[in-house]
């Protein structure tokens, strides 16, 4: 997953930045508003993460101005004012859900995996899917109640694409959301990759999670649960 | 007696009522003397005339004619009579009009003097009377004293006064009134000018208006201009107030949460578990020492009353958002018509804080119910605000704790004393309180109360 980060204090950008890119996420970051702006209009992102202070455009301006130009990915704000006032300010904007500083830094990693399950329409942190279980807080996949070991990168694809369960991912977009920007693009690793997860979650060709579309990408396949 | 225009017509009414009671009891007597003046001479006049007509009759005493010049002297009850006693008190001569009746003897004047007396017949009617002690001398050489006298009735003149007194009061009366309706029609119009500020000073209340408009008299424009400086220095004053503690407040923020994640990228030690607390500490004296203080009584006036369904409204639409998983229902129970009179910010943080924490706690239902405290139409009646949840409540032994400053109830859950404590804080600077019990639902109730300005003032 791609998260854009828009922060004017150095060392919180960088905390933030370094913190989440260890949780596995792929992490833009920007220090003003005008940098900002121009981030979470023209990358792919799937999650952002903006500070309502900031210098150039504020806040409040990039969230209105996202919405604007039709862009429906969560947005988390990180504030220090926490009055009521600016909060309900910036949710009307557009904004998700709100981190008041100082923060820890396992609230913003809570509110971001929240966020990002609900964009995919799940109403809980445990995905589940026919006979597959994804535990995004644990970061745990179990096929018939049994663990698969996964490699993080792996972890990020399934996580990926289940989340967005039933909708049409293309090889690009894998690529852009789960490498690091200046990370080498082939997008035969991802076809390796997505053998691997096939293998490990479904070695008897049974349940078919991961369907292919030629030419166009892949979808998880499987009819997610009512409950999950 | 608080009204100018009360003021200016009571006063004028009783200068109206002093000047013209003066005027009436001057008029009244000059009349009234003037009338008895005319009378005594009419009855002089008469008196003469029967001097002139006695004539002695061949008994030896005193007669008249029988056609006297005056015809009333004739008709029986006319109300003019005259007669002529001898030394001894007894009638001599006495007038066909008399006919009947008893004119009293009265105080007999010396001889020689006129008496005029006011005296009354038998039966109450009141006379005006005429004596004269005379020696008439007879054509013997005999002189023998009468007394002539001539009574005329009051009653017409009565009547003539009474009907000049009723005409005078009654013109006295139309022209009091005329007076008085012109006067206040007078001042209604100059005091026009005095409404308007009044009820532009209503409208900048109910925050229908800014400041006042520029369109006073001569006299006033100074007045208005003045009201206006100290409304917008009063609006700046509190705005820039306000700003300056909440950029403090966030600018000292950030570096906290720049510390901790500096922390944090360290290590997990105890001394990052430590150095963690002071910062929790740090932000809890923030939050609460530099929050934007809440509006004060005084402010009232500069301040639009905020619409409270609009901004629960809002509110509520956030807790969707941020409390998304947990999908609380939210019944909204609030009256449209109810302003709050204070700072939109300062009822947000009431109604947020409360709502976020029944959000926080609740199992599934939350209900925020607003409703005026006194009388459901006026605009700025105080109001009382009560957030249910369904929630474990809040146990009467931790209710005072929690609204001491700063203590938490549950540790778990950061900020949820301190959120009660800053409402509390400002419903208190509004005058108000806050309760906390059972809520219906089970869980627990919260009850800020907020009186209306005119009786915070009196705190």
């Amino acid at each position: 997953m791609r998260l854009l980060v828009i922060e004017d204090d150095a060392t919180l950008l960088q905390s933030l930045t370094a913190k989440l890119g260890e949780s596995g996420f792929a992490v833009e970051q920007a220090a003003d508003g005008k940098e900002g702006l121009y981030y979470a209009l023209e990358y792919p992102v799937d999650l952002a993460i903006i500070d309502l202070g900031l210098p150039e455009i504020s806040g409040l301006d990039i969230i209105r101005e996202v919405r604007k130009q039709g862009k429906s990915y969560p947005i988390l704000i990180l504030t220090a004012r926490d009055r009521w006032q600016d909060k309900v300010d910036g949710l009307e904007a557009g904004a998700d859900d709100y981190v008041v500083k100082p923060f820890h830094f396992e609230e913003i990693s809570a509110r971001v995996n929240a966020l990002l399950r609900r964009s995919g329409g799940w109403a809980s942190s445990v995905l589940t899917a026919g006979p597959v279980t994804l535990d995004m807080s644990r970061q745990e996949l179990k096929v018939n109640d049994a663990e698969i070991e996964l490699t993080s990168f792996e972890y990020k694809i399934i996580e990926y694409l289940m989340v967005r369960a039933g909708q049409v991912i293309s090889k690009t977009e894998l690529t852009e959301r789960l490498y690091d920007q200046d990370f080498e693009r082939d997008s035969n690793v991802i076809e390796v990759f997505i053998g691997r997860l096939r293998k490990k979650m479904d070695p008897d060709n049974s349940i078919k999670p991961i369907e292919t579309l030629r030419g166009r990408g892949y979808r998880f396949a499987l009819e997610r649960n009512q409950s999950g | 007696m608080s009204s100018l225009s009360a003021r200016l017509l009571t006063s004028v009414s009783v200068l109206l009522l002093l000047f013209f009671g003066a005027t009436i009891i001057v008029l009244d007597t000059a009349f009234r003397k003037a009338g008895e003046q005319a009378q005594e001479d009419i009855l002089d006049g008469h008196l003469m005339a029967m001097l002139a007509a006695a004539e002695p009759t061949d008994k030896g005493t005193l007669g008249m004619p029988p056609d006297m010049p005056e015809p009333r002297f004739g008709n029986i009850g006319s109300g003019l009579y005259a007669e002529i006693r001898d030394s001894q008190d007894s009638i001599v001569w006495r007038s066909r009009s008399a006919l009947g009746l008893e004119i009293p003897v009265g105080i007999v004047p010396e001889e020689g003097n006129h008496l005029f007396l006011d005296e009354a017949l038998a039966d109450g009617t009141p006379l005006r009377t005429l004596s004269l002690a005379v020696q008439w001398e007879f054509p013997d050489g005999e002189l023998r004293p009468y007394i002539f006298k001539v009574a005329e009735s009051l009653d017409s003149f009565n009547a003539q006064l009474a009907q000049f007194r009723r005409q005078l009061f009654g013109w006295f009366a139309l022209v009091a009134l005329i007076m008085l309706l012109s006067i206040s029609v007078m001042l209604r119009r100059l005091l026009q000018p005095l409404r308007r500020i009044e009820s532009e000073i209503g409208d900048i209340e109910e925050g229908k208006r800014a400041s006042l408009s520029g369109e006073f008299p001569t006299e006033l424009v100074g007045v208005a201009r003045n009201m206006n400086l100290l409304i917008d220095s009063e609006r700046a004053r509190s705005d820039r107030y306000r700003y300056t503690l909440d950029n403090l407040a966030h600018s000292l923020k950030t570096p906290l949460a720049a510390m901790r994640a500096l922390l944090n990228d360290r290590d997990n030690s105890e001394f990052a578990g430590r150095y963690n607390e002071q910062i929790d500490r740090m932000d809890e004296i923030v939050r609460y020492q530099l929050r934007k203080p809440a509006a004060s009584t005084a402010e009232s006036l500069v301040l639009t009353p905020v619409r409270v369904g609009a901004e629960v409204r809002r509110l509520v639409d956030g807790m969707h958002k941020v409390y998304h998983d947990k999908h609380p229902a939210i019944d909204v129970d609030v009256d449209e018509r109810i302003r709050f009179r204070g700072d939109t910010g300062d009822f947000l943080e009431i109604a947020g804080n409360l709502l976020d924490n029944a959000c926080k706690w609740c199992e599934s239902r939350v209900r925020i119910r607003i409703r005026p405290l006194a009388d459901a139409s006026a605009v700025a009646s105080g109001i009382v605000l009560a957030v249910a949840d369904d929630g474990p409540g809040i146990p009467e032994e931790a209710a005072d704790a929690l609204l001491q400053r700063g203590t938490r109830l549950d540790e778990s859950t950061p900020g949820h004393g301190i959120g009660l404590a800053i409402v509390k804080d400002i419903a208190r600077s509004y005058g108000g309180t806050l309760t906390i019990q059972r809520s219906e639902f089970g869980g627990a109730e919260i009850t800020v109360t907020i009186p209306p300005i005119s009786e915070a003032d009196k705190r």
